[in-house]
């Protein structure tokens, strides 16, 4: 295990216990905004775990993923707020 | 000599990432209404996607395990972490403003609120 990979390592707990945090507000936030915002937080953390676990396991095609996580929760945040806004979905 | 300094302003950008990301998740369960919790949201966007996102990506073009890929790797990283700087504020805003047109988060504490003064909760 190289230098990488220990430090890497070592700050991994911290991201999985902020996804955890993010998770608990996801699920009793008092509205649904709260909902929506504590999801994009979890949603961007993810992206950049999963570029980092592609550094630490050594496989470029991680990154394949995250990039279409960062755009689907840019289209969540929008969908939820044309509905709130127009009581519609989509068009 | 170069590879080992970037080497290492990467891990510190990963590790400031970390410790950013574990302040605002906490800010996530301290702050009182949904627009102080939207400062949270964007700590952990911003300092915590964007900067571990550009730290890994430096160290993908130098790091010589990745193999033949890890240019890929690193393009496509600072390609996301484009992304996510310019699409996270907008989405936010977009949340914010429709949040509080349809009157769903009161502002508690509010000292004065010129878009709607019954949107105005106790002081």
């Amino acid at each position: 295990m190289d230098l990488v990979q220990s430090v890497i390592l070592v700050f991994l707990p911290l991201y999985l216990t902020a996804i955890i945090l993010y998770l608990i507000r996801a699920i009793k936030g008092p509205t649904i905004g709260d909902q929506v915002l504590a999801i994009d937080s979890m949603t961007y953390d993810l992206a950049a775990l999963l570029i980092i676990l592609g550094l630490f396991f050594k496989e470029p095609i991680l990154i394949v993923t995250a990039i279409p996580l960062a755009l689907w929760i840019y289209s969540l945040d929008i969908y939820i707020a044309k509905y709130l806004d127009r009581g519609e979905m989509g068009g | 000599m170069i590879t080992e300094i970037i080497i290492y302003l990467g891990l510190a950008l990963i590790g400031l990432g970390a410790v950013a990301d574990l302040i605002a998740s906490i800010g996530m369960h301290r702050f009182k209404n949904f627009y102080l919790r939207l400062h949270a949201t964007t700590v952990g966007t911003i300092w915590g996607a964007v900067f571990p996102i550009i730290g890994a990506s430096i160290i993908a073009f130098v790091y010589e395990p990745l193999g033949q890929y890890r240019y890929l790797m690193g393009g496509a990283g600072l390609i996301t972490a484009l992304i996510i700087m310019l699409l996270a504020p907008a989405g936010s805003h977009a949340l914010a403003r429709a949040i509080h047109k349809a009157g769903i988060a009161k502002v508690v504490p509010c000292v004065h609120d010129e878009l709607n003064p019954e949107m105005c909760g106790e002081k």
